[in-house]
């Protein structure tokens, strides 16, 4: 069966079963990645898979159901079960299959020339990474991940509302991860270049900014337990705003699940911060001329010099909220139901670089690094407390660097407590839930526990 | 699903050039998911993965492709792809498939895939409503019903030809608890190599009640002391410490290739003699267990420490190769979508001598960590860190007042010596373990123990 065949199939039989409304979400993507271990290729894969989500308005419920096959059996299953799936919901909240907007910005997020880079040059930037890595220092014992991967997907939604729009993206990651010792001290250090631009791509400086991170942790020890000023690392700072992105969501604040509720046009973060959701972002991983209902996307401020001005939306939020929807519909898959997220997320940068705020900050800690985020940290009340690295700053210098800490607050306090935007934007890997980026934030004061 | 004779055909295209080794994995799992938050179903979503994924091995080379198109000519197409990344002269032109059957050890009573929806639903009333009527303070109760049937054949060429069917079922219970604007959460996520039985079989009110307790007792507690400390680490659940600090650490993808702080170590002291531990995959109906690994061997139990002394690590084929040992039944992967490696499935600290009483009557202060969160671990270092959902200050042998916030981190190495205690009431908790391979379910467990000092980080002082 041709996609088109399968969806008038859909639509037919899910007619006679009753649904009012229907739409199929198809994913159909292509993806690639090698990895090099002692100059080997230790990994090489390929895929090709598609997937149809098919969801249908029944009794002014919605049901969902997908499936990764196409044939006649699986146009009765989506119908069947997504029927009975409809059926199980009592929640009153109301939901609709979206016609279309008036009109879609341009987004442009596939490009052909990375399309067509031969899989040889491809090996040859993992093998780089390798490489590089061993020559940038004696210490370095290990590479233990040293990889590119690219992938490209096609989405396309249709709907018997007369919604019928595509969407095409690629992008690529280069990845590297290596392990350093010195006496009987291990570290390991890592980074990455995500893009669809085979230029951003450079093996040697990354496996190089790789070695550097790890052999400066390897005099690390850790601190007195006590309050001291921080500074979040770009990655670090980006870390922790994805970890509570949650809260900006209209869903969990319509279900108390987020302390910003009832917050709008409030002060909640401090004068100088702007937080913005932009799905336009020139390069942004998460840009896209629609969401994941068929509405069209736009550039709005979440937090305006340090003002809530909106919450993120879909389609169900707007209507129980009494607004418009932002365009933040979220279907992570092919497979999932509608949510919210942002698209890419980012603080606005400030003016000075890292060393500045150092340089102003005197006294504290760069944290580099925290670990345990899906586990250290509630999105619900905000606290966390997590496992930190990074160095030790004196009269604006880096001293030392410092690991097994652990800094803990709260995030609504530290959004207030942010003394300084940093300009050294960067956004994370990626992953589920939005591109989330932030520059270095410096915090008025945290707790952290060590010795 | 697939006829023998065209997987044949695709193991032996995907020889052509040199791999010395083929596997075919083909998945048919239809699943379910329904989400009630607040008593009310907000939704359900059910639907069939369906793919094909492509192994070749050559020496230590691992090539893997996926599709999800079953024809012929998309199959042999994917398999000369795959093949195409490996350079070499063919070395294995015939494939004969000799069919094993399974005599499963995890029975299942009724197939979820077959029981009303209705039913399911009502399970998660019956949990809501023991959570929501737990305190006038939870106020919000959100309740996760899942049910996955996974069919899986699994063929190479060495002539395995195998099938299995994996059904697993879980609730997954998380509770609000407010008070003066704050919040705090408790969970519990009882799950079962099971079918729609489970709900039989488990007192779904007493977890339910549990996850409300903790939130309760949470929103009520201080925040906990910071700085290093003596932990006591209840039993069930708070395996996750031995997962995350000690399990990803003997897993051969870090072993074998020399960056896990235990390669080349066994037969050493590298725990407490109190410690011994082991990773069984065979235990019927646990949430970890199954028939075969997902390359098509027979799961075992797998004794990993003794009394202290490093005894084994968990092995997969492209790994043993390279490692020079037998595999140990520990491959697996979440799906079609991932090529399978070494992972934990059911794994545990035996029990000791001590009574938990004995272990809370012997500390003079410290912190009680009662329910743990979820952690992670980098296995080159051994560093990790993980949350304690449910913790209490212990003074003069007595459990005090409850603490919140509290996260324990350390170095894997050093806490399996510290460990100077064991207790003898072993029990385990469930958890999705994510890796290389995916996300996949696994058992976590032990007696409560004694670590003689972790890093506590909290936001206060220690006293």
């Amino acid at each position: 069966m041709t996609i088109k065949e399968f969806q008038d199939a859909v639509f037919s039989a899910g007619k006679r079963a009753g649904f009012s409304a229907m739409e199929l979400y198809v994913s159909q993507s292509r993806s690639f990645n090698v990895k090099i271990f002692q100059k080997e290729v230790d990994n090489y894969s390929l895929a090709n898979v598609l997937g149809v989500g098919f969801r249908g308005e029944f009794s002014g419920k919605m049901g969902y159901a997908y499936t990764e096959i196409l044939d006649e059996d699986s146009v009765q299953l989506l119908v069947q079960q997504a029927k009975g799936n409809a059926q199980l919901i009592d929640g009153d909240d109301e939901v609709e299959i979206f016609g279309g907007s008036p009109d879609y910005p341009t987004v442009e997020a596939f490009n052909h020339d990375f399309a067509n880079v031969p899989v040889e040059q491809k090996i040859t930037a993992a093998r780089a990474l390798e490489e590089s890595a061993f020559a940038a220092d004696a210490r370095v014992t290990s590479v233990n991940y040293a990889l590119f991967a690219d992938g490209e997907e096609e989405v396309h939604m249709a709907n018997t509302r007369g919604l019928q729009r595509s969407f095409r993206r690629n992008s690529g990651a280069c990845f590297v991860m290596v392990v350093v010792k010195a006496g009987d001290k291990v570290k390991t250090g890592s980074s990455y270049t995500i893009g669809n631009r085979w230029e951003l791509f450079e093996p040697t400086k990354l496996a190089q900014e790789a070695v550097e991170e790890a052999i400066s942790m390897l005099d690390a020890d850790s601190v007195a337990s006590k309050s001291y000023p921080i500074i979040f690392r770009n990655d670090a700072a980006g870390d922790l705003l994805k970890t509570f992105s949650g809260v900006f969501s209209a869903d969990n604040v319509q279900k108390g699940l987020s302390r910003l509720d009832g917050k709008l046009g409030e002060s909640v973060a401090a004068a100088h911060v702007t937080l913005l959701d932009d799905p336009l972002l020139q390069d942004g991983a998460a840009s896209a001329p629609f969401d994941g209902e068929g509405v069209a996307t736009y550039t709005k401020p979440v937090i305006n010099g340090g003002i809530l001005k909106t919450f993120l939306h879909n389609l169900k939020t707007a209507k129980k909220g009494g607004v418009s929807s932002t365009g933040n519909a979220y279907k992570s898959s092919f497979k999932a139901p509608i949510t919210v997220a942002p698209s890419n997320f980012f603080v606005q940068p400030g003016s000075q670089s890292l060393d500045e705020l150092m340089e102003q900050m005197q006294d504290g800690i760069v944290i580099t690094d925290l670990q345990g985020l899906h586990s250290g940290a509630n999105a619900v009340s905000g606290d966390f407390s997590l496992a930190a690295a990074g160095y030790r700053v004196e009269k604006g210098q880096i001293v030392g660097s410092v690991d097994q800490i652990t800094v803990a607050g709260n995030f609504f306090d530290v959004l207030r407590d942010i003394e300084a935007v940093g300009s050294d934007l960067k956004f994370g890997m990626g992953g589920h839930g939005g591109n989330v980026g932030c520059p270095s934030l410096w915090i008025k004061s945290l707790a952290v526990a060590g010795k | 699903m697939i006829d023998e004779k065209l997987i044949s055909e695709v193991i032996l295209a995907a020889l052509a050039s040199g791999g010395d080794f083929a596997e075919v994995f083909i998945e048919d799992t239809k699943q379910t998911n329904i989400k009630m938050v607040d008593g009310r179903v907000e939704d359900g979503v059910s639907g069939r993965d369906f793919g094909i994924g492509i192994r070749i091995f050559q020496k230590h080379q691992g090539i893997y492709a996926y599709t999800n198109d079953p024809g012929r000519s998309n199959l042999l197409q994917v398999a000369a792809d795959a093949a195409s990344a490996l350079a070499g002269q063919r070395l294995i032109d015939t494939v004969k498939l000799d069919r094993t059957t399974i005599d499963s050890n995890h029975k299942i009573l009724q197939l979820p895939n077959g029981t009303a929806a209705a039913k399911k639903v009502d399970v998660m009333r019956r949990a809501h409503g023991a959570a929501k009527g737990y305190s006038d303070q939870i106020s919000q109760v959100t309740i996760v019903y899942g049910d996955v049937q996974q069919d899986v054949l699994i063929a190479n060429s060495t002539g395995l030809l195998v099938e299995d069917q994996r059904v697993r079922t879980r609730l997954a219970i998380s509770s609000v608890a407010s008070k003066n604007g704050e919040k705090q959460s408790g969970f519990y996520g009882p799950g079962r190599h099971m079918g729609f039985e489970m709900y039989e079989k488990l007192d779904i009110e007493h977890y339910a009640q549990e996850a409300s307790r903790i939130a309760v007792t949470m929103v009520n507690a201080d925040y906990a002391p910071s700085g290093k400390l003596p932990v006591i680490i209840n039993n069930e659940f708070g395996g996750v410490i031995f997962h995350e600090a000690c399990g990803h650490s003997l897993e051969a993808t870090s072993v074998a290739k020399g960056t896990s702080v235990f390669s080349n170590r066994l037969g050493e002291q590298i725990a407490s003699p109190l410690v011994s531990a082991v990773d069984d995959g065979t235990i019927p109906n646990a949430w970890g267990s199954q028939n075969i690994d997902d390359e098509g061997r027979a799961t075992q139990r797998n004794v990993l420490i003794e009394n202290g002394v490093l005894k084994g690590f968990l092995i997969d084929s492209l790994n043993a190769r390279r490692m020079g040992m037998e595999p140990t039944g520990s491959s697996r992967r979440q799906s079609y979508r991932y090529a399978p490696t070494s992972r934990m499935s059911n794994t545990f600290i035996l029990n000791g001598e001590s009574t938990p009483e004995e272990i809370i009557a012997a500390t003079d202060y410290g912190l009680f960590a009662r329910y743990m969160g979820g952690g992670s671990v980098n296995p080159a270092t051994g560093e990790f860190n993980f949350a304690v959902n449910e913790g209490y200050l212990i003074r003069n042998g007595k459990i005090d007042k409850p603490v919140r916030g509290a996260t324990l981190i350390g170095r894997g190495a050093d806490i399996l010596r510290k460990i100077d205690m064991v207790g003898n009431n072993l029990d385990t908790g469930q958890g999705m373990c994510g890796s290389l391979s995916g996300s996949i379910p696994a058992d976590v467990g032990q007696p409560m123990l004694r670590v003689s000092e972790i890093t506590v980080g909290g936001r206060k002082e220690a006293e």
